[in-house]
């Protein structure tokens, strides 16, 4: 495959994550010979394999899990039978106990036992009649929609242990943006397109490579190569070069010396943040201002060895328990066997969530790792004098935080960068959006398309608030067909006007009763439309003559106008609860699995 | 694109419906032209001494119109063209006082 004028192009890319290697990949294919700069030693980014003592780790756990059918095909392309399809089960531990995640609201009411799923239905019930008025606060945020009980069970203690900050600190913006786009269109479409069954085997299970996430990266480096491309590691980029609005090319230090690498073009997975700070010229007072006000969260995974062949059937579990500093527990195994290479022991990753700097994460290995012994002890997941080893690998910028004010920031950021001839920023990082690895690969893809074909893809709308979509859309066989029903549903669900329903509806009963009454005075007889005449008992003073045809206009039209009038209001109050109690429902179901965004 | 949602949102909310009148018509038209054929069917299957003495006043205004099966089928086009004609003009009247409505609130009147 070769797009005119493609072999002319030199590309430069930073970062051998998902993002940047899929696009690495993707301009082999149109004989293009790219240079992937990649700061670590190893491939694979957020999505890297760590080992230790030939235990292999998976950074954050990435199930292979996606819609996007040209990622699917490149995973099966790449990998094969590599593949493992393998059983999905992640729970919540809470209070001694284990619940479904996502939740299911009658295991959870039997986990809490009795009088606690009584307390949290009555809870429920008092949060609903009487809600906070003002949404501010993510706390606020899911009190509303869930009653405070279930919030302070399911939601406070994890969602506070990954951002590190009070739930009644937290902007209830951060919660509503994971539904924003669940808004009528989604909701309509919902009434009419249900999820199919198989998106429930999807999430039961799930592909994974036998020797973790870092194995397809390793593949797709392997065939870059093959391919006479370049991928270089330990590159850290330490200054980008620019005329204007082109980038000339960036200079990296390996080994202690700084290297200048030029280029045509760019494709940047490195975070937004940095990419904008490493320029040279400085970008613009204010973007680098706003670049400066984005901010990650990160983690660090500490590796315990376990002298267990079994532990838990859990891929992992989330740890809301207050009593513990542990967010996440990993069990490689119940991943793929292959991460393990005794079969005799288990290795678990505990999951500290944090910021570069702070008290965890400058914390000596050997404190962590006793943490780490002590809290899987007192959990009970396993016995402290079984832990026969570990070691602790740090993750930075795991995380994108949208605080309040990160649109404003990105959206300065995202111009400047938009405002580059010669360069696309992708990936989670680089496109500071909770991306998966899935939507990472297709921002990469997107973005040699872009470049090769000419094509016009936004890469900042790739994100993973799409999913709650991608569910509903699947159901379309072409994409086009949601826009011709999107116009068509909204059109049914406009609401009618009441008056103008009114003043029809009158305006036809009046005319009818007057016709139907003056034709029978004109046709006259002995007695006189005896059976119209009746309508007297309802409509005082009318008669069937010719002045009572007058009187039955006036009364057609005030009773017409009352009949339309109240349908139209009757109809546009059914409409309103129904859509309203879609959107609920959609509501919820994202937020049953809000945990899966962090 | 949010903004876009934000639009869609805005437009259900604020405008009102316009009905296709021709398709008002037709549903209208079946209704009525339907219950008539039912309501008439129904009576002369109870059958009596005298079949539906007060449905048969329609025939004041549908001339032809009897209680009997051929009854019905003329009962079912009368139906069917009034109610047709009824519906029609509803939306038709409709659409013009909700249009006017609207470019009046919109600031256009």
């Amino acid at each position: 495959m070769t797009a005119e004028g493609a072999t002319e192009k030199q590309v430069v890319v930073i970062g051998g994550g998902p993002a940047g290697l899929t696009a690495g990949y993707e301009l082999t294919k149109f004989d293009l010979r790219p240079v992937v700069l990649e700061k670590q030693s190893l491939v694979g980014g957020l999505a890297r394999t760590e080992s230790y003592k030939g235990f292999h780790f998976d950074m954050g756990g990435h199930r292979f899990f996606t819609k996007v059918e040209e990622v699917k095909k490149m995973w099966q392309a790449v990998l094969g039978g590599e593949l493992l399809r393998r059983p999905r089960l992640s729970r919540i531990y809470y209070n001694g106990r284990f619940f479904f995640y996502p939740l299911k609201p009658l295991n959870a009411l039997l986990g809490l036992g009795f009088w606690q799923s009584i307390l949290i239905v009555l809870s429920y019930i008092r949060w609903q009649l009487f809600p906070y008025r003002r949404e501010d606060t993510f706390e606020q945020w899911v009190t509303n929609r869930f009653g405070r009980r279930l919030f302070l069970t399911f939601f406070k203690t994890y969602t506070e242990k990954v951002w590190g900050i009070s739930c009644s600190e937290l902007k209830a913006e951060w919660a509503a943006q994971r539904i924003k786009d669940l808004s009528l269109k989604t909701a309509l479409l919902s009434m009419f397109f249900k999820p199919k069954t198989t998106i429930k085997t999807l999430i039961e299970e799930f592909d994974y490579p036998r020797y973790g996430p870092g194995m397809m990266w390793d593949a797709v480096k392997d065939e870059i190569e093959r391919r006479q491309g370049v991928v270089r590691l330990n590159c850290d980029v330490v200054r980008i070069n620019r005329t204007g609005s082109r980038i000339e090319g960036v200079v990296v230090r390996h080994d202690g010396t700084e290297e200048l690498i030029r280029g045509t073009d760019f494709i940047s997975s490195m975070p937004a943040t940095e990419f904008i700070k490493a320029l040279d010229p400085p970008a613009p007072p204010a973007t680098l201002n706003a670049a400066g006000r984005l901010t990650y969260r990160d983690f660090l995974t500490v590796v315990l060895i376990v002298n267990k062949p079994h532990i838990f059937e859990d891929n992992w579990i989330y740890i809301h328990d207050p009593g513990v500093h542990v967010g996440r527990i990993q069990n490689f195994k119940n991943w793929s066997p292959d991460m393990v290479p005794d079969p005799a022991k288990t290795s678990l990753g505990l999951e500290y969530f944090c910021t570069e700097g702070d008290a965890v994460w400058t914390m000596a290995d050997a404190d962590l790792i006793e943490l780490a012994r002590r809290e899987i002890d007192r959990i009970g997941l396993a016995r402290s004098e079984d832990i026969v080893d570990g070691c602790v690998v740090r993750v930075e910028k795991a995380y994108p935080v949208y605080d309040s004010d990160y649109r404003e920031y990105l959206g300065v950021v995202r111009q400047f960068i938009d405002g580059l001839e010669n360069c696309q920023s992708v990936g989670r990082n680089g496109l500071h959006r909770y991306n998966n690895q899935d939507h990472a690969m297709l921002t990469g893809m997107l973005a040699v398309r872009n470049l090769v074909l000419g094509q016009r893809n936004d890469l900042w709308s790739v994100n993973t608030d799409q999913e709650y979509h991608e569910e509903i859309r699947e159901q379309v066989t072409e994409h086009d067909l949601e826009e011709v029903l999107e116009g068509a549903l909204t059109q049914v669900f406009l609401k009618l006007d009441r008056v103008a329903l009114g003043l029809s509806a009158g305006m036809v009963s009046g005319a009818l009763l007057f016709l139907a009454t003056l034709a029978l005075v004109l046709k006259g007889g002995t007695v006189v439309g005896p059976n119209l005449g009746l309508l007297a008992q309802y409509l005082p003073g009318y008669t069937v003559s010719a002045f009572g045809s007058v009187l039955g206009l006036v009364y057609g039209f005030v009773t017409g106008f009352v009949g339309g009038w109240a349908f139209a209001c009757f109809r546009n109050a059914t409409v309103f609860i129904y859509v309203a109690l879609m959107h609920r429902r959609a509501e919820l179901q994202v937020l049953r699995r809000l945990l899966e965004y962090f | 694109m949010a903004d876009e949602k934000r639009a869609l949102e805005q437009i259900v909310l604020t405008r009102a419906m316009q009905l296709n009148a021709t398709v008002q018509g037709i549903v209208t038209g079946l209704v009525v032209g339907l219950g008539i054929f039912i309501a008439t069917n129904w009576l002369v299957l109870k059958g009596g001494e005298v079949v539906g003495p007060h449905l048969a006043l329609l025939g004041q205004f549908l001339i032809g119109y009897r209680v009997s099966f051929v009854g019905s089928l003329v009962g079912f086009a009368y139906g069917f063209v009034g109610g047709y004609l009824v519906g029609y003009v509803v939306a038709r009247v409709y659409n013009w006082a909700a249009h006017r409505r609207e470019r009046k609130r919109l600031g256009h009147a």
